[in-house]
């Protein structure tokens, strides 16, 4: 337990020391995973796996997954890049997926964040509320 | 006593025989020496039934007597506590019959207390009973109308989101987006 702890807090300072100017630099990340080639921590593979979702969750907060029904132009994604990078104060880049399953509408995924404009949520909205 | 009355009866019969004609002690041909020996006879007689008759007779009636009064005391003795017997078996069955009646009497009490008491119990219990299935058949019944709802409401949702993935066209889809896209970045 307390070397899980030891190697978690290792995997922060090293996540930390990943960010340039709050982004994930890919050069730092190239160094401390060489750093840790290097000189194998104690636990090395609890640290790793730690390091791993703090990369990956800063990660998804820079990036908007945007899932639609039918057809959505340029116009509506930048719109949206353009809202979440004002909104998150970093720059998001964004990805679209089908998901028929909306119906109609937008469901907008940053991190662990989730924004919802679709005719299936508000019917799953106005079923919940019966 | 006998014998001083013949002796003084001779003596006064010697006095006027000596003055003339025979006494009449002489007409009988009473001697004095017989007399003497029939007197002491009698007195040995007497003696010897008085020791061996008479005082034993005494004795024995005595006795007799004693042993008839000690019973008849002892019979009185029996009587009165005969009588204060039965007085004490009265008094006693008396009490016995009271305190018979008591017991009866607060059995009953007892039996009505808890028969009451049970049927107050049973009545209560009754009221929980029929309370709480009241309360039951109100839960079960909500319950009821709400997966009724529930399930309605799914079946509602269901139905329509197959009827809109029918009838939604892509012009209707993307003007959605676009209204969607409205009221997301105004978050």
């Amino acid at each position: 337990m307390a070397a899980n702890k030891k190697a978690q807090q290792l995997a922060r300072q090293l996540f930390k020391l990943s960010l340039v100017d709050g982004l994930v630099s890919a050069d730092r990340v190239t160094g401390v995973l060489g750093y840790l080639e290097k000189l194998r921590p104690a636990h090395p593979l609890a640290v790793l796996k730690a390091y791993h979702r703090f990369v990956a969750t800063e990660l998804a907060k820079s990036q908007a997954v945007v899932e639609h029904a039918g057809a959505v132009s340029d116009s509506i994604l930048q719109t949206i890049a353009s809202t979440m990078t004002k909104k998150y104060g970093r720059a998001v880049t964004v990805s679209t997926r089908a998901n028929p399953e909306l119906l109609a509408g937008l469901r907008v995924r940053v991190g662990d964040d989730v924004y919802e404009s679709s005719v299936s949520g508000q019917l799953g909205a106005l079923a919940a509320s019966v | 006593m006998l014998t001083s009355f013949f002796l003084a009866a001779v003596e006064a019969h010697g006095a006027v025989a000596g003055t003339s004609e025979p006494s009449l002690i002489e007409k009988f041909g009473v001697e004095w020496q017989f007399v003497v020996f029939q007197g002491i006879s009698f007195l040995i007689l007497f003696g010897v039934l008085y020791k061996f008759g008479i005082k034993p007779t005494i004795s024995a009636m005595e006795e007799r007597q004693n042993k008839i009064e000690s019973g008849l005391k002892y019979a009185e003795d029996m009587k009165t506590q005969l009588a204060a017997s039965q007085q004490e078996t009265a008094k006693l069955i008396k009490n016995a019959q009271l305190e018979a009646t008591k017991i009866i009497e607060e059995s009953r009490k007892t039996a009505k207390d808890f028969a009451d008491k049970i049927q107050k119990e049973s009545a209560e219990r009754a009221t929980d009973q029929l309370a709480k299935a009241q309360q039951a058949i109100d839960l079960e019944h909500k319950k009821m109308l709400a997966d009724a709802r529930t399930e309605i409401a799914r079946l509602v949702v269901a139905t329509t989101e197959r009827v809109l993935a029918k009838k939604l066209t892509e012009a209707d889809r993307a003007s959605y987006n676009e209204t969607a896209t409205k009221e997301l970045t105004n978050v």
